[in-house]
């Protein structure tokens, strides 16, 4: 798949503080790529760098090869999102449109289609500031993908939605890439990201510490843990072969394994005089590497998978 | 430009579709309609009771020459002849309102004082008045002491210092003081129109103020500015309030211009379409441009207008700085605080216009110099409202302190 965006060695500082130290990624047509990291890991800094709201201090931005951005190619929803309160939303989205030099007839159009597809239909004509919260989310959304852009950046897309309302744009943004759109989100909300990217970049404090597609990390960091109900010794527990390290909480111990354990095999493993009421295994959720890799439990230096 | 034009669009569009806005468009031409016309009738009633009446023993045969010298000078009186003598006079005037005997008899002339009892709520304004009757009194007493027709027009007529031109172009020179002594209203009135221009697009200035705080608040900025420049959202700011205070100055003419032409007898539109005019409009619409840049720059600094800073808040004043100086410019509109305000950017168009109004000779140098002044503050300004509007507008929820701008400013 072809690169719509390119970020090679991007740094920037404010004040005496650096902020980003030398990010780089790409964005394919078509594929959903997520940038994670915690609060104040520099994700929003990141994306205001691409949309040219900030200017980096080194490093590149490049969008099909150039480096000056088309910006009407490109649909933004900023985190710190609101729009103009007084107003009418079929004004609103069709100032917004017109901004992005998107035609007006056809921006009608689609304002009508996207309002009746997230359950907004004869909404055009209210005020903004009568619609609620969940609506508001769901015009802002509208209107960063009103004008057909390549490049879709969502900047924590999910934050403030309720679950029904999380599960539309998920929907959404999956059907738009799946129509080619190249879409860059960021999240701090793991298990959303975990259901829809193709791809993921992780960050903290700056820097780089997982980037790869999701099954190649998954591969990689998630590794499987069983989950075991019922009273038994952690000495017991840690003498089984090929288990890391085992989290005990009243009955519930939770062992995880090493790499390359073979489920099968593993459980051959068990000693007889496990007391057992339930077990599960699985493998470990994108959640648990991210609070691993920030606490340390896993080594930082990971380095790249190559996606 | 062209995305500038786009944001002046649609702020003039957002702010015709707001019922305040509407609102406050008309309710200033309203109030100063309302006043005028309570106004003229104080006015009315006042000059109803105001009617003297004035009783005239005249020995001499001056009453008709009084009568229409009190007629002339529109004096309010109601002039009536008397047989009272002097000591009824005094007992009668005791119990009356508004009155005044004079008595004009040859004693009198001789001694050069004529004997006027007053009622005691009389003033002196009456007695000011009472010298717009002299002159025909005082023929009558030079013409008893027997001068001739011809030397009585001379003595009667007062001496004039009549200023001689030193130019080559006399007679040009002379006709246009001639005009400008004529009639102060040609240039006050092109004036007062600039002045009422300045006035409303300094105030459409101070809702790009609110306008560009309103930004802030509502999060937009950064949806906004993920299609177009920090700049060009600036500039259509700039433009499309710079239309909307042209807006209500046209309604604000509409009210003023025909409440003139009703009020007074003065052909104001023929005083309004000049070429002096132009100078002065030029000089408000510079006006504005400083104060708008000025404003947006401000507005972006905070995220809330209620908690407007100190700082904030002094900078809001500034547009009003000329009045303080507008009493000595009017005194003396070639004196120094006439001239130092000139040269300060911030009251130059203010002063300026106020200077402009009160000469009746441009200071054509001066003028130069202070359109450049305020050309250059203007470009530095813009240049400096867009680094502020640049960082503000996109610090959400709190307010930047002058430290934080000044800052930004060099950065």
């Amino acid at each position: 798949m072809e690169n719509v965006l390119s970020i090679q060695g991007l740094e920037k500082s404010f004040k005496d503080k650096q902020v980003l130290k030398g990010i780089s990624f790409e964005v394919k047509k078509g594929e959903i790529m997520a940038i994670l990291g915690p609060n104040g890991a520099g994700k929003s800094t990141t994306i205001r760098n691409i949309m040219g709201i900030m200017y980096p201090d080194e490093g590149k931005v490049i969008f099909h090869n150039h480096t000056d951005i088309p910006r009407h190619k490109i649909g933004y929803l900023p985190e710190e999102r609101g729009l103009y309160k007084n107003v009418k939303v079929m004004d609103m989205l069709l100032y917004l449109a017109d901004l992005k030099d998107y035609p007006k007839e056809k921006a009608k159009e689609r304002i009508m289609y996207y309002l009746d597809k997230f359950d907004l239909n004869g909404k055009e004509n209210t005020n903004l500031e009568e619609l609620s919260k969940g609506m508001n989310q769901k015009v802002q959304f509208i209107s960063s993908i009103l004008h057909e852009p390549e490049l879709l950046i969502l900047d924590e897309p999910f934050s403030g939605l309720d679950p029904v309302s999380q599960d539309v744009f998920k929907d959404e943004i999956r059907n738009l890439a799946n129509k080619g759109t190249a879409i860059l989100l960021s999240s701090h909300q793991m298990n959303l990201v975990e259901e829809i990217c193709d791809r993921l970049f992780m960050m903290q404090e700056g820097q780089k510490i997982i980037y790869g597609s999701l099954d190649e990390v998954k591969t990689e960091y998630a590794n499987f843990k069983c989950t075991i109900r019922g009273k038994n010794k952690l000495d017991d527990l840690k003498a089984i072969s090929e288990v890391q390290r085992v989290e005990q909480s009243e009955d519930v111990s939770v062992l995880y394994l090493e790499k390359d354990v073979v489920p099968i095999q593993w459980f051959k493993t068990l000693p007889d005089h496990l007391n057992i009421h339930e077990l599960t295994m699985d493998r470990i959720s994108l959640h648990e590497i991210f609070v691993d890799i920030a606490s340390g439990k896993i080594n930082q230096e990971a380095g790249e998978l190559h996606a | 430009m062209r995305n500038a034009m786009k944001v002046a669009k649609w702020e003039i569009k957002k702010n015709l579709k707001n019922k305040s806005y509407l609102i406050g468009l008309f309710i200033t031409p309203i109030i100063i309609l309302v006043f005028g016309i309570i106004g003229s009738l104080i006015g009315e009633s006042a000059e109803e009771e105001a009617l003297v009446n004035v009783m005239i023993q005249d020995e001499l045969g001056v009453y008709e020459a009084i009568e229409e010298m009190a007629e002339v000078h529109d004096l309010g009186w109601t002039i009536n002849r008397t047989d009272l003598s002097e000591d009824e006079a005094k007992k009668e005037i005791k119990d009356t309102e508004e009155t005044a005997y004079l008595f004009i008899n040859q004693k009198a002339l001789d001694n050069g004082a004529i004997p006027v009892y007053m009622s005691e709520d009389l003033d002196e304004q009456f007695t000011m008045q009472l010298q717009a009757i002299e002159p025909p009194i005082k023929a009558l007493q030079m013409e008893s002491i027997g001068l001739s027709e011809e030397q009585l027009t001379k003595v009667a007529s007062p001496i004039v210092f009549a200023e001689q031109s030193v130019s080559d172009k006399d007679d040009e020179k002379d006709k246009g003081e001639n005009q400008a002594e004529k009639d102060p209203l040609e240039r006050i009135i092109p004036g007062v129109f600039a002045g009422i221009i300045l006035f409303s697009i300094v105030i459409a200035g101070m809702y790009i103020f609110q306008s560009a705080s309103q930004e802030k608040k509502d999060k937009i900025a950064e949806i906004i500015l993920s299609s177009i420049t920090p700049n060009e959202l600036m500039q259509g700011k700039i433009i499309g309030y710079f239309v909307l205070g042209i807006l209500q100055a046209v309604v604000l003419l509409a009210f003023a211009v025909p409440m003139a032409l009703w009020k007074t007898d003065i052909p104001v539109l023929e005083y309004i379409f000049v070429p002096e005019t132009l100078i002065l409009v030029l000089i408000a619409v510079l006006g504005y441009l400083l104060f708008a840049a000025l404003f947006v720059g401000i507005g972006a600094t905070m995220a809330d207008v209620s908690t407007t800073g100190n700082f904030q808040g002094l900078v809001m004043m500034l547009p009003f700085l000329p009045f303080m100086f507008a009493t000595p410019v009017f005194m003396d509109p070639t004196g120094i605080v006439a001239k130092v305000g000139t040269y300060f950017p911030f009251t130059t168009p203010g002063v300026l216009l106020m200077r402009l109004i009160a000469m009746e000779e441009w200071p054509w140098m001066e003028i130069g110099i202070a359109f450049v002044v305020l050309i250059v503050s203007i470009l530095i300004m813009m240049k400096l409202a867009g680094k502020i509007f640049k960082v503000g507008i996109l610090m959400y929820g709190k307010n930047a302190t002058p430290k934080e701008i000044w800052k930004w400013l060099w950065a």
